[in-house]
């Protein structure tokens, strides 16, 4: 999951930022509103997390501006004052939810977690695809109730997967929504993780959640 | 007393009570001067009329053997007749009465008490009250006769009944004519008096539509004499209002340059002695910090707010904003947000304060309710305008031992229990800076029902 973090506390914003990568995000920065909302319009994120006082551009004009820019991923935003005019205007904004300064990452990871989820269309926690169940909050995968061990990067792999359910997801965009930027391309880590997962998920090849679309990508099956 | 005297204090009844007065004085003068002249112009006719009797007498006496007698009809009439107005004496100092006209037969001479005090060729005029009664102009000429050793007075007596017949006819119709003309000044000056006093009208009403929040600046169409008073007015509110904002902005600086730091220390201790005492001692710190923050940085925003620079905010949009925005921000949790709010109503005061107060009581009630949560805003009275806001849920409720608690204001907030929400203590707080009342009552839906009643309402019609 790529994530913006648009905050101008550089302190406060290499900590969100360390502690969301450490949680498995994908992570870039802005310090300043104009820096975020083109980032915001430029690049196709899973979710941002906004910061109302921002020098520049505030954090209110930049959602209002990404939302008109056709953005449709969930927003949060974070505000000091924590009154209701700027939960309200940030909201109608076009916000999703808001989370008042000070906070614990926990409960950011929690809110994120909940929109990431709400944005797939999915209102429970756990999501579903046939015999698969990937618990969202617990970062937990099992089959026909079976728990699965998987790295954290086969789970992003599997989670991004399921969020977008009978979707083609080129290889490309699961790149750069589950790598930094430095990640090599060219290599076939991907593929690696996609076989390793099938054979976790579903090693006598029964089910097989996960197909390849020649010359597309992956597609995860939903399943009844 | 003051607010009575305020009360009537008109700058219109002032200026006609002046102005009435003046006029009495000015119409009651000139009444005066003009019944004195016409009495004295009146005067001079009856004593020049009755020098002329006078002229008549002596052109018709003549005395014969030491007696007087009219030798020829007097040419007046009046003075043939018995009792007529009119009546003519001749006298002298030695020998008293000498003659008399006929007119003049049952008046007794001596009651008269006419003197015998005028030079030769003097003629006197003036008034006669007889012991007897009534009242006369008299006139008397004296002259010197031949073969006679003192000197002979011709007087003529006229009763002042037509005089004052007259006078009074002149009076009545004078007094109606000033009168009427007082009437039609007064009218004038009163339609004159509202006219020009009309800007001042407008300025007092401008102003209370700025009060109640109908009208942002006041109109600059003032007469030259009141528009200085009027710039300056519209420069004042402006002023206020943007010292106003100047202050939430820099109470928005504050909160956001003490909290960013907050969140780093939070985020610090996060990752490092969090689950320690050491750890959870800061944590309480923090929270602690924060909520001193929030809470006095609000209580300083919304602190005196309740000004006379009240904007009108409409309580359905209002609401229906906060109910959009906890809608999202619920959507995992099924909670059901029912309004029903009087759309013809609007608070006078700041937006922020009314979406503070709806936010903290619907958010708490979406927390602590288990699904269900109804907010009705209606009428309570007309006149004054009073709202009843009441926000139901069906959680467990509070207790009536805890209710006061928890409406306490001012409540420090290290008396706190940890977690306790400051929700609450803020809308106390923002409530009673309009003159609000809170109170926490028993929900029909079987939670917590708390109900904040409003003065400070414009009705729209």
């Amino acid at each position: 999951m790529r994530l913006l973090v648009v905050e101008d506390e550089s302190l406060l914003r290499q900590q969100l930022k360390m502690g969301l990568e450490r949680a498995g995000y994908v992570v870039d920065d802005a310090a300043d509103g104009r820096t975020g909302l083109f980032q915001a319009t430029e690049h196709d994120y899973d979710a941002a997390i906004i910061d109302l006082g921002l020098p520049q551009l505030d954090g209110i004009s930049v959602i209002r501006k990404l939302r008109e820019a056709g953005k449709r991923y969930p927003v949060l935003i974070l505000t000091a004052r924590g009154d209701w005019q700027d939960k309200v205007a940030g909201l109608d904004a076009g916000a999703d939810d808001y989370v008042v300064k000070p906070f614990q990452l926990e409960e950011i990871q929690a809110r994120l977690n909940a929109l990431l989820r709400r944005a797939a269309g999915f209102a429970s926690p756990v999501i579903t695809c046939g015999p698969v169940h990937l618990d969202t909050l617990a970062k937990r995968v099992s089959v026909n109730g079976a728990g699965v061990e998987l790295t954290a990067y086969e789970y992003k792999t599997l989670e991004y997967l399921m969020l977008h359910p009978d979707q083609v997801i080129s290889k490309a965009e699961l790149t750069e929504h589950l790598y930094a930027q430095d990640f090599d391309r060219d290599s076939n880590v991907l593929e690696v993780f996609v076989r390793r997962l099938r054979q976790k998920l579903d090693p006598d090849q029964t089910l097989q959640p996960i197909e390849t679309v020649r010359g597309q990508g992956y597609r995860m099956r939903a399943m009844d | 007393m003051v607010t009575a005297r305020i009360v009537g204090y008109s700058l219109q009844n002032r200026l006609l009570v002046a102005v009435s007065v003046l006029l009495t004085v000015f119409l009651g003068l000139t009444g005066a001067v003009l019944d004195r002249a016409f009495r004295s112009s009146l005067e001079t006719g009856v004593a020049e009329q009755l020098q002329v009797q006078i002229y008549v007498l002596l052109a018709a006496v003549d005395e014969a053997d030491g007696d007087f007698y009219f030798s020829e009809n007097l040419r007046e009439p009046r003075f043939s007749q018995l009792n007529s107005d009119l009546y003519g004496f001749i006298s002298s100092a030695d020998d008293g009465e000498l003659l008399r006209t006929a007119s003049a037969l049952d008046i007794r001479y001596e009651t008269l008490g006419l003197g015998y005090n005028l030079a030769i060729g003097e003629t006197s005029f003036g008034h006669l009250l007889p012991d007897e009664g009534g009242e006369f102009f008299v006139s008397s000429y004296t002259v010197t006769w031949e073969n006679r050793p003192s000197p002979i007075m011709f007087s003529v007596l006229e009763a002042t009944d037509t005089f004052g017949a007259e006078v009074a006819n002149f009076r009545s119709s004078l007094w109606s004519w000033l009168g009427g003309l007082a009437a039609l000044l007064l009218v004038l000056q009163v339609s004159l008096l509202r006219w020009g006093l009309a800007p001042l009208r407008r300025l007092a009403r401008d102003l209370k539509q700025i009060e109640a929040g109908q009208s942002e600046t006041l109109d600059t169409s003032y007469p030259r004499e009141l528009s200085a008073v009027t710039q300056n007015l519209n420069l004042l509110i402006q002023s206020e209002r943007k010292q106003q904002s100047r202050y939430r902005t820099t109470l928005a600086d504050l909160a956001h340059s003490l909290k960013t730091p907050l969140a780093v220390i939070q985020g610090e201790l996060g990752s490092g002695v969090a689950g320690s005492d050491q750890g959870k001692l800061m944590q309480e710190q923090i929270d602690r910090m924060n909520q001193i923050i929030t809470y006095q940085l609000q209580r300083a925003v919304s602190a005196g707010n309740a000004s006379t620079l009240a904007r009108q905010v409409n309580v359905a949009e209002a609401t229906a904003k906060v109910g959009r925005t906890l809608g999202k921000v619920y959507v995992d949790k099924p909670v059901t947000i029912d309004l029903d709010v009087d759309s013809a109503l609007s608070f006078l005061g700041d937006e922020r304060d009314l979406l503070e107060i709806l936010g903290n009581l619907l958010d708490n009630a979406c927390k602590y309710g288990r699904g269900k949560v109804l907010l009705t805003a209606a009428l309570e009275s007309v006149t004054p305008p009073r709202m009843r806001l009441r926000i139901d849920d069906n959680g467990p409720g509070i207790s009536v031992a805890d209710r006061d608690r928890v409406l306490q204001r001012g409540v420090r907030l290290d008396t706190l229990a940890q977690g306790q929400g400051i929700g609450l203590a803020v809308v106390v707080d923002i409530a009673a800076s309009y003159g609000a009342r809170v109170s926490v009552e028993d929900s029909l839906l079987g939670g917590a029902s708390v109900v904040v009643v409003f003065d400070n309402i414009r009705v729209a019609h």
